[in-house]
């Protein structure tokens, strides 16, 4: 019943963009872990997390970033997001996440 | 918390599937009250992040729990039941600190754990102004 997650996964050479659109709960957020932490694992690249079109997120994928973050920074790798709508914003200053993530 | 006029009940299965169902009630019923986008977002949110708690933990006994909206002229309160007994103060300040963060930030009044029947109960009120 939630609004499908979708996501778009783009090389851009010395990065890959992921493109997240839909909404973000209990729901999906396990097909975000599998899709996010099979690009960290798999890909040389650093990490581009465009949310542009991504209208909700709760504290299941917030905690999916962290532990995305977590496993790039193992591998040596950068993760940046993007496009952050002011409520989803609004939540990483909440959680203090916003000091956490490089957020453009 | 002031009189309240309405109140709209709804009982969801311990399932993530129907977590938005609850998210959906709220942006209605808020709308209705008159918050502005910005505050039923905020709302949506803190709901949501107890249902998922709720159905996270899940019960043995119970085939769902109910989320009871208490709609006041300018103010909505929230509460949170399940017929089993075993759930109870959910949240863990360790495991579940963003949702904590989150919820109590969001929302005026917060209980995530008492000694009455329900199992978390929040309000928000309606900002003279907006």
């Amino acid at each position: 019943m939630s609004e499908a997650l979708k996501f778009k996964q783009e090389n851009l050479g010395d990065s890959v963009k992921l493109s997240l659109s839909g909404e973000v709960d209990i729901y999906t957020s396990q097909e975000l872990k599998e899709n996010l932490y099979n690009i960290v694992d798999t890909n040389k690249a650093d990490l581009i997390i465009d949310c542009t079109e991504l209208n909700y997120i709760d504290s299941t994928g917030l905690g999916i970033f962290v532990g995305a973050l977590k496993k790039a920074k193992e591998h040596n790798k950068k993760m940046v997001i993007t496009g952050l709508k002011d409520n989803i914003k609004k939540l990483f200053i909440i959680t203090g996440l916003d000091k956490v993530f490089t957020i453009e | 918390m002031e009189t309240v006029c309405d109140r709209i009940e709804i009982t969801l299965p311990f399932k993530a599937d129907y977590v938005s169902l609850a998210r959906l009630v709220a942006s209605g019923i808020c709308s209705r009250i008159g918050f502005d986008i910005d505050t039923i977002e905020d709302i949506k949110v803190a709901i949501s992040e107890v249902c998922s708690k709720i159905v996270s933990v899940g019960s043995k006994t119970a085939a769902g729990y109910t989320i009871v909206y208490d709609v006041a002229e300018s103010a909505l309160n929230v509460k949170y039941f399940c017929d089993d007994p075993s759930i109870k103060c959910i949240f863990n300040s360790e495991r579940d600190g963003l949702a904590i963060h989150i919820i109590t930030a969001l929302m005026d009044r917060v209980e995530l754990c008492n000694e009455s029947n329900y199992i978390v109960s929040m309000s928000k009120t309606l900002e003279v102004g907006k």
